[in-house]
Parts: structure tokens; sequence; C-alpha cells
């Protein structure tokens, strides 16, 4: 009796024991992946001197950084990226959503050359076309102060050939609900937003969100095409021209604090739709 | 298939907007304003300042609208563009780029062959020259012409310390320093593995490295003896700074974070003053003791220019010229000065109690005794001379290891273009052989004029080649590719004289 209890006991405290190295390592994971973020929010709060220190608790602690922000170019440059973000976002899914729809449900004689010319144009890598796109720009006038309809344009211009992951998401929803709904009379426009879309959450919120996340990083094109005028610029593009040897030592600390801005909202944005993210990068990989 | 063609239609509209984009600029700056022409008038012009300029570019430009006699009014839009990333802003478009901006002077070269400096013509040259001291004219200068206006001449450094690590006895000898720092567990920042530091050992003993540009901003040749004798002594003294514990490849106002001395310029002046307080030291830099004799450390000087973009329309040109007089005499000088602690290139400027007072410029000042003007630097240059520090540094430290790594340094910038007589004589074969495609040069063997290449190459019909001089297109023969007809093994054979060129079956 009591011999077979201890060796009970025996896999219990095994099972603690792995189960503390687990977590212990986990959390020393976890932290490694914190430091950065934790350093940059604790130097944004740093206000007895804006140059870089070696040490990581300030030793004053204020608001100054962030005021320093709100006085600085910083606010056009974020309306800039947040309106690039948004319009990209919308317009993005709109198309890309119809695409899936059109090539998954919808039958026609070029659907398959269609298919392959996208993925073949999709192999030509698009910083190569960088120089003319901007020629194209600067010519329609959309350079410099006028960067933000031109990288709207650039962002939602070929979005269309990024259809994969959603039309393999549709193509796993099964016809015969189609079906069923057209015999009741709805039209194609219906079967898409009254079934398919509820039925697709998941991918819907991930086409969002990539297309937003793409603009608000982006820094070699948004730089390539406002180059040399501040209205123009995006958060990154801007935050980098702090960087110099002769401004960093006045705007290190309020670079962190743009740093924290920035991340704010796509911070806030993937923890509430985190659930529905996974499922949708996984989703479309099971094809029905 | 009405996609595929509105497809294939918005690809052929892309193309050919893409082939009309490419606007000429004009070579020739107009940027005199020395003629009596009327020149009054209302003109839009976008100037680059750095950041921390921007407020006070505009007030200046303000002043000169008020005060000038020409009757020009400048509707000025000034962006902030780092005068560190000037010239990666034009090339990217000279036609949008400003039209006065702040700039660097290592990037006047590549400016000038981009096109976005326009020539100060006579009077605008002369006016430069009596305003402004020796070395930043220097600084704006390819082959014989002006190119930019200085706007300041204290882009050079010095030494930083922390008094309670150096005693100000100690600062004069850098074996003192290092002994200091190494025993107080402190760190020197020199940043060594960057060339515009690591040339200053070589100043200091004496050797030299003049690049010679054009009247067009192209390098024809450099004149360089770091490869010596003299280079070998001051290669020993890099070699104290990088194998003590001490050295940190920096030049960032590191107080705050463990060193007590750091060689840097003017632009940490505020920050460092802040870090260090009371113990704050700052002085021109140490000599370094090889074989009992004592070498005083040497620097770069440099500057920042006001560069004005070439214009279409030469009133305005005319009257940017004058705006960028105004903005690089004394008066705006001065105000930078006081402002942001610019040291001025203006000769009456530099006169000023206050500038003279400054204890950095001071510093710089004394240093300006071993500091060598920067000329124009080729772009390469810098990659190849920092690596004498990292030679150095992984070196076993052995004469022989520092000797080495010079003659590398040597042989890397004779590579850059100075090419000895004979290869710059010599024919070789490029063209399709051996499934090459044209990017190998073949060697020939000359007798007298008969060049014959050294090997003899099995060629398919229909293989094309060329013989070329000195590697470069000058001179090549035939004119047109020599077409081989029959496959065959042959060797290549040039008669220099008539540029006849024959295949000899081997």
């Amino acid at each position: 009796m009591s011999k077979s209890n201890k060796h009970h006991m025996g896999i219990r405290t095994l099972n603690r024991v792995s189960n503390g190295a687990i977590y212990t390592l986990l959390a020393i994971i976890s932290i490694i992946w914190l430091i950065p973020f934790v350093f940059i929010v604790l130097q944004s709060f740093r206000v007895e001197n804006t140059y870089q220190v070696g040490y990581v608790i300030p030793q004053q602690w204020g608001f100054q950084n962030y005021i320093n922000l709100w006085n600085s170019d910083f606010k056009r440059w974020y309306l800039n990226t947040f309106i690039i973000a948004l319009a990209a976002a919308v317009l993005q899914t709109v198309i890309v959503l119809c695409m899936s729809y059109t090539l998954s449900r919808f039958r026609f004689k070029l659907r398959g050359p269609l298919m392959r010319f996208m993925l073949i144009l999709g192999m030509f890598p698009g910083m190569l076309t960088m120089i003319i796109l901007y020629r194209v720009l600067a010519d329609l006038g959309l350079t410099q102060a006028n960067a933000v309809p031109g990288l709207i344009l650039v962002s939602v211009a070929s979005s269309g050939m990024g259809y994969y992951v959603s039309k393999g998401f549709f193509d796993t929803i099964p016809k015969s609900l189609d079906e069923a709904a057209r015999v009741d009379g709805a039209t194609r426009l219906q079967v898409l937003t009254k079934i398919i879309l509820p039925l697709a959450k998941p991918i819907v919120i991930y086409t969002i969100l990539t297309a937003f996340m793409g603009p608000w990083g982006d820094y070699v094109f948004a730089r390539y095409v406002a180059f040399g005028t501040s209205s123009g610029y995006n958060v990154a593009v801007g935050m980098y021209s702090w960087l110099t040897n002769d401004q960093i030592d006045r705007m290190y600390t309020t670079f962190c604090a743009g740093g924290v801005i920035v991340a704010l909202p796509v911070t806030i944005l993937f923890l509430c739709l985190q659930k529905y993210y996974v499922e949708g990068v996984t989703g479309g990989a099971v094809k029905g | 298939m009405k996609k595929l063609l509105a497809l294939i239609m918005a690809l052929a509209m892309v193309l050919s907007l893409a082939a009309c984009g490419d606007g000429s600029t004009p070579s020739e700056g107009e940027g005199d304003g020395g003629g009596s022409a009327d020149i009054s008038g209302t003109y839009d012009v976008v100037i680059w300042a750095p950041e921390a300029a921007v407020d006070l570019t505009k007030s200046q430009v303000e002043d000169f609208n008020k005060s000038n006699e020409y009757g020009i009014t400048i509707n000025a839009t000034v962006e902030p563009v780092s005068e560190a990333d000037a010239a990666t802003n034009m090339i990217t478009d000279v036609q949008a780029g400003g039209d006065l901006y702040f700039f660097a002077q290592d990037q006047l070269s590549r400016l000038i062959q981009a096109g976005a400096l326009s020539k100060l013509g006579t009077s605008a040259a002369q006016f430069a020259k009596d305003n402004n001291n020796a070395a930043s004219i220097l600084a704006a200068q390819s082959g014989s012409d002006l190119y930019a206006y200085p706007l300041t001449a204290d882009n050079g450094y010095f030494m930083y310390y922390d008094k309670s690590v150096v005693p100000d006895s100690d600062v004069d000898s850098l074996e003192a320093i290092i002994a200091d720092c190494e025993n107080a567990g402190k760190n020197i920042s020199y940043e060594l593995e960057n060339a515009w530091y690591t040339a200053g050992f070589f100043f200091g003993v004496g050797c030299h490295s003049d690049w010679v540009t054009d009247d067009d901003g192209n390098f024809i040749s450099i004149d360089d003896d770091f490869n010596s004798d003299k280079g070998l002594i001051a290669a020993k003294g890099i070699q104290k700074v990088v194998t003590s514990k001490s050295y940190v490849n920096s030049s960032t106002a590191d107080f705050a974070s463990g060193s007590a001395v750091v060689v840097t310029g003017t632009w940490n002046y505020a920050t460092i003053k802040d870090q260090l307080g009371d113990n704050f030291g700052v002085t021109d830099l140490p000599s370094f003791e090889v074989d009992g004799q004592s070498y005083h450390i040497g620097s770069y000087s440099g500057c920042k220019l006001l560069g004005v973009k070439p214009q279409t329309d030469a009133t305005k040109g005319a009257a940017i010229a004058r705006l960028a007089q105004y903005l690089t005499g004394k008066d705006c000088q001065l105000a930078r000065f006081n402002s942001f602690g610019w040291g001025p290139s203006n000769k009456d400027a530099l006169a000023d109690p206050a500038v003279t007072a400054d204890p950095t410029l001071a510093a710089l000042n004394e240093q300006g005794n071993y500091a060598v003007p920067q000329p124009n630097i080729h772009g390469s240059w810098w990659d190849i001379a920092k690596v004498i520090t990292t030679d150095i540094k992984d070196s076993d430290g052995s004469e022989a290891a520092l000797k080495a790594a010079l003659e590398k340094y040597e042989q890397s910038i004779e590579a850059v273009f100075t090419m000895s007589d004979d290869v710059k004589n010599a024919f070789t074969v490029i063209g399709s052989i051996n499934g090459d495609g044209w990017t190998l040069d073949l060697p020939m063997t000359a007798d007298g004029d008969i060049w014959t290449s050294n090997e003899a190459y099995t060629m398919d019909a229909g293989v094309e080649f060329k013989c070329r001089q000195g590697k470069s297109w000058d001179v090549a023969y035939p004119a047109d590719n020599y077409v081989v007809e029959t496959a065959g093994t042959y060797y290549i054979q040039l008669n220099a004289a008539t540029g006849e060129v024959t295949l000899i079956p081997a």
C-alpha cells in the first residue's frame, strides 16, 4: 500500500519537476522576448536627459518626451500613416475578398490562365519596380507632399494578387450552401455577404490585419516617395530622420516615446483579434 | 480576354511614362549673381536644413527679404533634412530636391556628378573666397572651381575627458591616458575602426593621402604614403589604443555608460557637458611615443556646405545665389554659432570674441595645428582605410603583421584606379569565350606591336570577343566584335599598329 502510494507520488513529483522546469524556461524566454519592449517603454518616461545612458530604470519620470512628440511633426506623420494604413486595409480587403470569391466560385474561360499569370507575376520581386513606380508617381504628382495618396495607390494597386489564402479558405465552404441560397433567390452578391463572409470571419480579419500592417511599418518605399518633405513622411521615415548623428542625443528618448505610440494601436488590434488571426493563418491551409 | 488586354495596355502605359520621366537638368550653373541684370521678383524656394536649424533658417530668410537691395522676395519652404542625408535624398530625384541644401563636405563629388550642384560664378566664388577661411574653400572645391558655399568649419575631432579619471597633467600623453583609464576600469571611446579617425594617426607622423579630382568631380589619381616607415610608426600608435582593454570603437557621448575619454567633435558638446558637469574637460588630441620619439595625433578638419541646385530659370538662379551668400555670411554664421555652437568658417565671425572663448572651438583650434583639411575623398577609401585598424587589432602584434596591414591597404587603394603603366598599356581579350559573359579579361603578351593571347581557347562558331587596352573601351579592336566562323582551338593575335585581329589555330 505504502509502496504503491510512494510510486504514485513519484510520478506527481516528476510531473511537478518537469512542469517547473518548463515554466522556468518559458519564463526566461518571455523575459528575453519582453526586454526590448520594457526597455523602450522605460526610456520613453525618462526625463533627466535625452541621450543614451548606461542604465535602464529612469532617475526621473515624466511625460516630457510625449509632450515633445506632440509638439513635433510626429502628429502629421502619425496621421499620414494611419490614413494610408486604414485606406489600404479597407480597399485591399474589399479587392482581395471579391477576387477570392470570384476565383473560388465562378468558372470562366480565363480563370486558369489568369491564376497562373498572377502566380508568375507575383514571383517578380516588388522592390525592383521601385524606381519605375517612383517615376510614375512623380509624373502623376503623387510624391513628396502628396505622398499619402501615392502610397495608398501603391499598396492597393496589386493587392488582388494576394488572394491565395482566402481563396483556399472559401474553397473549404461547401458549394451546396451557395446553391441552396441561389435556389431561394439570393443574388451572387447576397451569397457572398450573407453566406460566405459570416462563415469566413477569421479570414476576413486576417486580411484586414495584414493589409493594415503592411503600410504601418513601411519604410523603404515611403522614404523613396516622400523624400525630403516632412509633411509626406510616415512614422517610420520621420522617426528614422531623428537618428542622425547630430540629432540622436536630443531626440533619443523622444524616439522611444514615438516607438511606444506607434506600437499601441497594433498591439491593441492584435490582442482583440488574436483568436481570429490564428484561425485565419491556419484556416486557408486545409483545402476541402 | 478584355482583362488581359487591359492589363497589357496598363503595362504599356506604365512603361511609356517611365520612358519620358528622365528630365534633363542643366549641368552648368548660372548662380552667378554678378551681373547687374534685374533679378527682383518673388521666388518659391525649397530649402533643406537640419531639423535643429529649420526655425532659424526661416527667420534668416525673412531677414533677407526685408534687407536685400535687389527687390527679391523669397517664399521659402524649409524642410528638415539632415546634412548627413542630403546627397542620398538629392540623388533620388534632383529635379524634385531642395533648391538650397545643407550638406557635409564628403558628399561633394557625388552631388557634382549627379548634377545637383551649380558651379559658383566668378563673383560668387570671389565672395566665398574673400570671406571664408582657406580650409573651408578647399572643401567646396573640385578641380579649380567652387561648387558650394562654406557654412561651418567645425567638422573635426578632439578629446573630451573626465577630469576625475584623467588628471590635467596626463592629457598630453596617450600612454598616460590609457594607463589612467585601465587603472580606473573606465573606457576610452575612440572610433578608430572608422577611416576618418584612423587617418589621424598617419597625419600625426607626417604621412599624407591626397586625392586629385578634375573639374567634373571625377577622381584622377591618389598620392598616398601610409605604407612607409612613417606609416609603421602610426600603426604602432594605433596598436597601443586598440590593444588596450579600455578601447571602445565609438564616438558617441559615452560618459554615462562607462567611458572616461571620448574622441569626438563639437556636435556632442552639450550632451557631454551635461554628463560630466564639474569634471568636464576638453582639449586637443594627445601625443604618443614610439622609439623615444613623440608624435602628436593628427586629425581631419572639415566643413558643412550650402549647395545650390542648378536652376532652369536664370533669374531665379541668380536670386538664390544672393540668398545663399546671405545665409553663409557673417551674421547668419554667428547666429548659428550662438544657437547650436556651429563653428563658423567666416573670417570675421571667427574673430568674434564669443567664438574665440568657446572651449570646444578652442580645442578644435588647437587641434587645427595638427589637422589636415579634408579634401574630396573617393567613396571607397573609407572602407579601405578602416581595415587598417581591424587588421592591427586582429594581428599577433608583431611588426611584420603591422607591415602586412599597411601593404594590404596600399594594394587596395591602388586597385581603385591607379594602375601601373604596364597594366594600362596591355591588351586583353574579353568576350563570350569559355562561356564567359564579357566579364573576364584574358591576358595577352606583346612582341613589338603583335599581341598574342597567353593560351589557346576552344571556341564554337559564333563566339564573339574584342581585344581592349587597359581594361577599358577607349582602345578596342576590332571595331565590331570579332565573330568566330569555324569552331576550333585558336590563339588570338592582335596587330596593335593596324588593329587587325586574327585567329591562329593551335
